[in-house]
């Protein structure tokens, strides 16, 4: 993890010379998750492949402003985190209640169908604050810190969405897992 | 120590220090409630992770080459466009210094002749060495971002190998439980059918 870091950092430095190249490596290293980070926020695949695209054109426009280079993931996921959220906003007026963006359903090819599908449903009936810490934490696999540092907001909150979301999945996904296959 | 004391999403999240850890298993091997607590939880982490992430439906990749924040004399001097400058300048010098020497009337004891064909051999010279150069650097640039690409793929690779790995286990603990739940049931089954 130490060696991706520096890489990470020097392709960092790399581009902040202009050399294209150097970002698109740190791009492809990155796309995999941000896309899937993206998609399960949003549910959609055109629009998580768009927010992505539109991820990382910020960030390369706004390298300059990395301080650390060596957190250029969880400074990536911020940029994801505010992309995702502005379109979240734009797809759902203020005071409107969330429901469920069932409609837009993934399809997972993965077996058993029917417990994916469940999954999926469970995690988008969470509000999506703690939708977002999900799959910061299970998914992506960041540090409490990390997240704190791409959500912007202190570790105990994200502790807090996390925990609480988790005690609802285990609630949610208790009949699915005790259901005979 | 209280069982609240005892972090037990932190634990199974790996966020705790490694002495805390110590004291969760510890505390783990002790109370029974918080064993199946612990299970309960782990077996909810298992079945979110069926759910496996998508490949990315296009490649996203970037053609632009302006340096954020570089300087225009960075830009451009930047790898691109520096050994075509160069080999522009090396051919404007040199038709420069031809032109002007057979313009001026040749100094009576040098040989025009002569003189043009070294400036020819020069202008060659120095434009063979220039692309020499520039081939050398563009096949160094070509390795290095070669090596780059594959230490990505390999790492890549071992991810998901791992990834993999983990699912499978994870996937196969849950069948195992469920299996033993399914033992139990038929046991107290039987049991009820015997009586």
């Amino acid at each position: 993890m130490i060696l991706r870091e520096i890489e990470d950092r020097e392709l960092v430095r790399r581009a902040r010379r202009g050399d294209i190249e150097s970002y698109n490596l740190l791009v492809s290293r990155w796309e995999k998750r941000v896309y899937n980070y993206l998609l399960r926020l949003v549910s959609d695949r055109e629009d998580a492949l768009d927010l992505a695209q539109e991820v990382f054109l910020k960030a390369y426009q706004n390298l300059g402003q990395l301080e650390d280079a060596a957190r250029f993931g969880p400074w990536l996921f911020r940029i994801a985190h505010n992309e995702a959220f502005s379109l979240l906003r734009r797809r759902r007026p203020e005071g409107e209640p969330e429901g469920e963006p069932a409609e837009a359903g993934l399809r997972y090819r993965l077996y058993p169908v029917e417990m994916a599908l469940a999954v999926e449903r469970a995690l988008n009936s969470l509000p999506v604050e703690q939708r977002e810490a999900v799959i910061l934490k299970i998914y992506q696999g960041l540090k409490f810190e990390e997240m704190a540092e791409a959500l912007e907001c202190p570790v105990s909150t994200v502790k807090s969405r996390l925990y609480t979301a988790l005690d609802r999945l285990k609630e949610l996904l208790a009949p699915v897992r005790a259901s005979p296959s | 120590m209280s069982c609240a004391n005892f972090d037990l999403k932190a634990y199974l999240l790996g966020e705790l220090e490694p002495n805390r850890a110590a004291e969760m298993r510890a505390h783990l091997a002790a109370c029974q409630e918080c064993r199946e607590e612990f299970e309960r939880l782990e077996l909810t982490r298992a079945t979110l992770l069926v759910l496996r992430d998508e490949e990315i439906p296009r490649r996203i990749a970037f053609v632009c080459d302006a340096a954020p924040g570089g300087s225009w004399w960075r830009r451009l001097w930047a790898p691109g466009p520096r050994w075509a400058f160069a080999s522009a300048l090396v051919v404007s010098l040199a038709i420069l210094v031809h032109g002007m020497l057979r313009s001026a009337p040749p100094p009576p004891t040098l040989d025009a002749a002569a003189l043009e064909q070294r400036i020819s051999a020069e202008v060659e010279r120095r434009l063979q060495s220039s692309l020499r150069q520039a081939l050398a650097e563009a096949e160094s640039r070509q390795q290095e971002r070669f090596q780059q690409a594959l230490a990505v793929a390999r790492q890549q690779w071992e991810f998901q190998r791992k990834a993999d790995l983990l699912a499978v286990e994870e996937n196969f603990n849950v069948l195992k439980k469920r299996m033993n739940v399914l033992q139990v049931h038929l046991a107290s089954n039987w049991e009820g059918g015997v009586r």
